[in-house]
């Protein structure tokens, strides 16, 4: 952001200092090298007046590239076509705020044509787009570049300051004054120690020329917030690699071990509750309308797989690593993987039956078996009969041909068949049908099929006699299961940045430069904010020296307070 | 720094390029969500009805038909016979079918299996893993798989015979 330099410059100073091309003020003595006029303006002082990194007489491609990203310009470009895309993911909700939608029908359903234009240009993933990304690489690029290119050569002119500077530099700085002085101009610039040192000033002389300086380190402010604002985006740019982040929403009937896809890791909800609040405890206004939850909570486990995990063949081998009663914003966490309570859902979904095997003619009970919704042996023994399992049905229905279907895979009406073989039955065994649930026995008329199948004589039927004969996984709980693990680098970076802004904001860098020559006090001071502070400062310092000043005389030049 | 400038700035422009290309890439290429046309197949390890665990690389080289499947779902049992018959042809070939069973349990699929008397590759996915990969929501659904491991085609719903035999006759000549 510099104006236009010639190509060929003599950069070499008065005081002998060799300067590299487009240095501003000679890195030796200070002396104003570009405009060699005696006028009293302030001088241009960003960076010290040294060239920055990329101004270099004859630019090749990767220079080119180099000044690309490092002009301050290009930047604010970059960051505001940010600020714009940004804005065009907020006009409709994004894919990622939903659990089960499919984006291509929609947007179109809900906001109409627009609502398609969104999802067809992209938008309605904004922030996972190319043209997003891009731009957020194109500015950490930038912001790697505009530092280096920057917090170097600063860094070098403040490490390596000389005392005595040009009298040019000192008469136009913003700060200026010069005073006739009768003492000695060595025993005056002594003197001149103790009072800048009381004020907190790290001072510096050198015969008759002084230099005092503080709170230099507010200088690197803006690099440090520069250094938190890429590791910010480097650890946003991380969630997309694998393993660093996770999201997703589970069901967990109640005494079932579900694995969780892609991690090592089981969990089992051990017993899920809710409680609802009383219509006492609510507003009129809900009062016989509403049903409101006051917890829910799900007693989970975690177990973690230890050998023959990825085989389905085996059985994995798990242990237990942790336990949590998960409420809501109190979740399960364990090494990085958070499980949150979501959603819950209150059907019971039947998991076994245990059958007694009786004979419907004396009463004779046989025994009784565990019968399984899900992966039921094939095999039971009841005293001497043996039972086989031929078919099952987990939703009993008919299909167009009036063959026996199962409508899903979820135990809603479940249907077994058996054959049963034993004393008094036919050799070949005796077929018989078994609807676990007493309702779907009355419909699908249970007994006029076994009638049919086992014909007048049959004597055998499977009872359930009370309520302890039947297992239910009484609720399904719904976790949201996450990892994260960019985030405390996310948090590291905000941290960063905001160390920095507090250097930079409530620390100024202050900077007194004089000389004594011949009877005549040069004072010069700078400072890169609150230009007030420093007048005062300078002000309180020359009359502990015996000079009084207005303070407004000493500003030189127009120039913001 | 002097003489270190240009190759720290050419280091730097590189790390950059690296970094930024993998994030723009990945981006770009759907990272994440579900498998499309064009992307690769997801890899699973599924059980199959013959007691074997199998693995998607273990039909590396060769064209795929993976179709997701429930018996309770009726265009699913419909579309079996073309499945098998097409199957039956393009063995000779190389191609390969490959039944997922979706959600039930080892009997279950035995059962409807010896009912429809198919003979191709059945693999069974209880916890709806592969399910879940694939990205997969109504049933049935068809993956046309080519010789590299990419989806060439995804096809939802009933296949029938003339369909099956022009999605195959197009993986197989790619």
């Amino acid at each position: 952001m510099s104006g236009r330099t010639p190509l060929f410059v003599n950069t070499k100073c008065e005081c002998g200092h060799q300067n590299p091309a487009a240095t501003v003020l000679c890195e030796a003595c200070g002396k104003p090298l570009l405009d060699n006029t005696d006028s009293g303006d302030p001088l241009e002082m960003r960076y010290d007046g040294m060239a920055r990194r990329s101004q270099k007489a004859n630019p090749g491609v990767v220079d080119r590239v180099w000044n690309f990203f490092s002009s301050v310009k290009i930047a604010i470009y970059l960051i505001v076509l940010m600020l714009l895309g940004s804005t065009l993911g907020t006009i409709f909700p994004q894919e990622s705020t939903f659990l089960n939608i499919d984006p291509s029908t929609y947007y179109k359903q809900r906001y109409g044509t627009a609502g398609e234009i969104y999802y067809r240009l992209g938008l309605s993933h904004t922030y996972e787009s190319w043209w997003f990304i891009t731009l957020l690489v194109m500015i950490g690029a930038s912001l790697v570049i505009c530092s280096l290119d920057r917090v170097l050569p600063l860094y070098k002119a403040l490490k390596r300051q000389n005392i005595r500077k040009h009298r040019r530099f000192l008469t136009r700085q913003k700060v200026v004054l010069v005073r006739k002085i009768a003492e000695d101009s060595d025993a005056w610039v002594a003197g001149a120690v103790q009072p800048l040192k009381k004020q907190g000033y790290r001072v510096m002389t050198d015969g008759s020329a002084l230099l005092a300086e503080k709170h230099r380190f507010s200088r690197w402010g803006p690099y440090i917030i520069h250094i938190g604002l890429i590791i910010f985006l480097l650890a946003v740019l991380a969630r997309g690699l694998p393993g660093l982040n996770m999201d997703q929403h589970l069901a967990f009937p109640q005494g079932d071990i579900i694995h969780i896809p892609d991690t090592s890791y089981y969990l089992e909800n051990e017993k899920f509750t809710v409680e609802f609040y009383k219509d006492e405890e609510m507003p009129e206004e809900f009062r016989g309308k509403k049903v409101l939850p006051k917890l829910y909570e799900t007693k989970a486990v975690l177990y973690e797989c230890t050998a023959d995990c990825g085989d389905p063949s085996k059985e994995p081998k798990l242990t237990k690593v942790a336990l949590h009663a998960i409420q809501v914003n109190d979740p399960l966490s364990y090494k990085g993987m958070k499980a949150y309570q979501f959603d819950y859902d209150l059907t019971p979904v039947l998991r076994s039956v245990t059958p007694k095997l009786v004979n419907s003619a004396t009463g004779e009970s046989y025994g009784s078996f565990k019968l399984e919704m899900k992966n039921s042996q094939r095999r039971f023994a009841a005293g001497p009969y043996t039972l086989e399992l031929k078919e099952k049905y987990m939703e009993f229905g008919l299909n167009e041909e009036g063959q026996p279907i199962s409508k899903s895979p979820y135990p809603n009406a479940p249907a077994f068949l058996f054959l049963i073989k034993g004393p008094n039955l036919p050799p070949g065994g005796e077929q018989y049908f078994y609807f676990p649930k007493q309702n779907d026995k009355a419909e699908f008329q249970q007994d006029a099929i076994n009638d049919k199948l086992g014909g007048a004589g049959r004597f055998l039927e499977l009872e359930v006699g009370d309520m302890s004969g039947v297992d239910f996984s009484e609720s399904t709980s719904y976790l949201n299961l996450r990892v994260d693990r960019a985030m405390p680098f996310v948090w590291t970076g905000a941290g960063i940045v905001m160390l920095g802004l507090v250097l930079g904001f409530y620390w100024q860098h202050r900077r007194i430069w004089l000389t004594v020559d011949g009877g005549e006090l040069t004072l010069g001071a700078h400072t890169n904010k609150n230009w007030f502070g420093l007048r005062r400062e300078v002000k309180a310092f020359l009359e502990k020296m015996n000079i009084s000043v207005d303070e407004k005389s000493l500003e030189n030049g127009g120039g913001q307070a | 720094m002097g003489n270190a400038r240009k190759p720290v700035q050419i280091i730097i422009l590189v790390l950059i390029v690296l970094l930024g290309g993998y994030a723009i890439g990945t981006s770009a290429f759907g990272g994440d969500g579900k498998p499309e046309e064009g992307s690769r197949a997801p890899s699973f390890e599924l059980l199959g009805l013959d007691g074997k665990t199998h693995k998607l690389d273990e039909y590396k080289g060769k064209p795929i038909v993976l179709n997701f499947w429930g018996s309770w779902c009726a265009p699913c049992v419909k579309e079996m016979p073309a499945l098998e018959a097409q199957w039956e042809k393009w063995k000779a070939q190389g191609v390969v079918v490959v039944g997922i069973n979706v959600g039930e349990d080892q009997m279950t699929v035995q059962n409807f299996v010896n009912g429809t008397g198919v003979n191709f590759l059945i693999l069974m996915d209880p916890e709806r893993e592969a399910v879940r990969s694939y990205g997969i929501s109504p049933l049935p659904t068809t993956f046309f798989i080519n010789a590299k491991g990419k989806i060439d085609t995804i096809h939802i719903g009933q296949l029938d015979l003339s369909t099956l035999d022009a999605q195959i006759g197009k993986l197989v000549n790619r």
